[in-house]
């Protein structure tokens, strides 16, 4: 109860910073992906399911403010959480090399699909273009992101993980 | 307590079959509509938007501070270019003002009873843009309870910036004419010849949007023309400047021609916009 209701916190923080403060820098129009690098951190620590359902909730949010059909983006940060799930056999301490490759395959994959449901459909075939202009800069970006804070979602999931295993205890000793 | 466990777990995989089923349903159900129903986005706004707006407020500040110390010697150099500008304004202005008396008198003369529609506006700041990196949509910090429609126009700086597609209680979602799914009917200022603009996004990188289908009777296009919204257009209020044409090129037909414009209002650093408080008449609505 507590872990999701942390989560749903950071997702929300993460939303929040990403639709505003993000959007102001002025150096570069192209803004980092902080829900994609939540979603797959904690797909990566938890596994499967919790990946899978910090996706679908990140991209509820996208969805309900900015998207115009209901349901693409969940349905893309959902796939997204889930596959990165598959990978938690890998975790094993506090190493970021790998979630950061994630991170930015995972961005490259869900940027990819979003030009071609969304542009090369509707005849925007400049791939390049697109892939030098936004799918780089974000993809280099959000890496950046996730290699300064990884650190701090590790350690949240770490405290949560600590606080549950001695609920668990505590219960047992109860009973 | 371990069969209390049990009964809880799903399977991941369940998990992912049953919200994917969801989503497509959402899918379906917003294709046709292309709304999501209000309540929803009335809830979800009252949870994100007071904290977008002081969050983007004290980014403002803080990106002002960052600018302001960059800024300084450009400052001073740009006041001494904007007070020569000032000067030459004012003169011009004094000679307007003298042709509109004429304007004036000579209508009186022609008995022309031509009105210049004023629109009245409502002032709102810019709360949050879309997180993602391919779309251009933002939320202004006003809504239905500020009196905003749906369909009304949004300028700033003396241009055409978008139009309302949502609007919540308190806050309104608005697309950007350089959104890469906008389409405007629009007109050359002068001839009245019309053309369509749209949003693209690999234009926009250099601070263009297109234009094609235009019908160059007078072949009077040229750097510089000024494009505004067109009276044909169901959406848009006529005459609403869009922006000056950067470049222009014939189509292989030689009938039309197609190019770039450099939009008037700034899209780098959207902080106010206007909204029109009308609504173009139209068959429907009328």
């Amino acid at each position: 109860m507590k872990r999701k209701g942390v989560i749903l916190i950071l997702i929300w923080i993460c939303f929040i910073l990403q639709s505003t403060v993000f959007k102001l820098q002025t150096f570069t129009n192209v803004s980092p992906n902080l829900l994609l690098m939540m979603t797959v951190s904690i797909a990566f620590m938890q596994g499967k399911k919790e990946g899978l359902l910090t996706g679908f909730v990140s991209g509820l949010l996208i969805d309900v403010f900015f998207g115009t059909i209901l349901g693409i983006y969940s349905l893309l940060y959902m796939l997204t959480g889930f596959a990165a799930g598959s990978f938690a056999q890998i975790y094993f301490d506090e190493d970021v090399t790998i979630p950061v490759a994630l991170v930015t395959v995972a961005d490259f994959i869900l940027n990819f699909l979003i030009y071609v449901v969304g542009f090369l459909l509707r005849g925007r075939t400049a791939f390049p273009t697109y892939l030098l202009q936004i799918i780089l800069p974000e993809m280099i970006f959000t890496a950046v992101m996730t290699l300064i804070f990884y650190r701090v979602i590790y350690k949240i999931n770490h405290a949560l993980s600590e606080s549950e295993k001695e609920e668990r205890q505590s219960l047992w000793i109860r009973d | 307590m371990k069969k209390k466990r049990f009964s809880i777990k799903i399977k991941s995989r369940h998990l992912l079959a049953g919200l994917s089923i969801l989503c497509f349903l959402m899918i379906l159900g917003t294709l046709t509509s292309s709304a999501v129903p209000s309540p929803i986005r009335n809830v979800a706004g009252a949870i994100v938007t007071p904290f977008q707006n002081g969050v983007n407020r004290v980014g403002t500040v803080m990106n002002g501070w960052a600018s302001g110390f960059k800024n300084v010697q450009k400052l001073s150099r740009e006041n001494e270019e904007l007070q020569s500008k000032i000067d030459d304004l004012t003169e011009e202005n004094n000679r307007l003002i003298q042709s509109s008396e004429e304007l004036k008198r000579l209508e009186e003369l022609y008995k022309l009873d031509q009105e210049y529609p004023e629109y009245t506006k409502v002032a709102a700041s810019v709360i949050a843009k879309d997180p993602g990196n391919w779309y251009s949509t933002f939320i202004i910090n006003k809504g239905n309870a500020d009196g905003l429609k749906v369909n009304m126009n949004v300028i700033s700086g003396g241009g055409l910036v978008g139009i309302i597609t949502e609007t919540g209680e308190h806050w309104s979602k608005v697309r950007s004419i350089i959104d890469d799914e906008n389409n405007i009917s629009a007109m050359i200022a002068t001839t009245s010849d019309t053309c369509i603009v749209s949003g693209n996004l690999a234009s926009m990188s250099n601070g263009r949007i297109d234009f094609s289908e235009l019908r160059d009777r007078g072949d009077v296009v040229a750097e510089g023309t000024s494009i505004v919204t067109s009276s044909i257009s169901t959406q848009y209020l006529t005459g609403i400047l869009i922006g000056y044409v950067a470049e222009v090129a014939e189509d292989s037909n030689h009938l039309t021609k197609y190019g770039t414009i450099i939009p008037a209002a700034d899209f780098k650093n959207i902080r106010e916009v206007l909204v029109i408080q009308e609504l173009k008449q139209t068959k429907e609505n009328s």
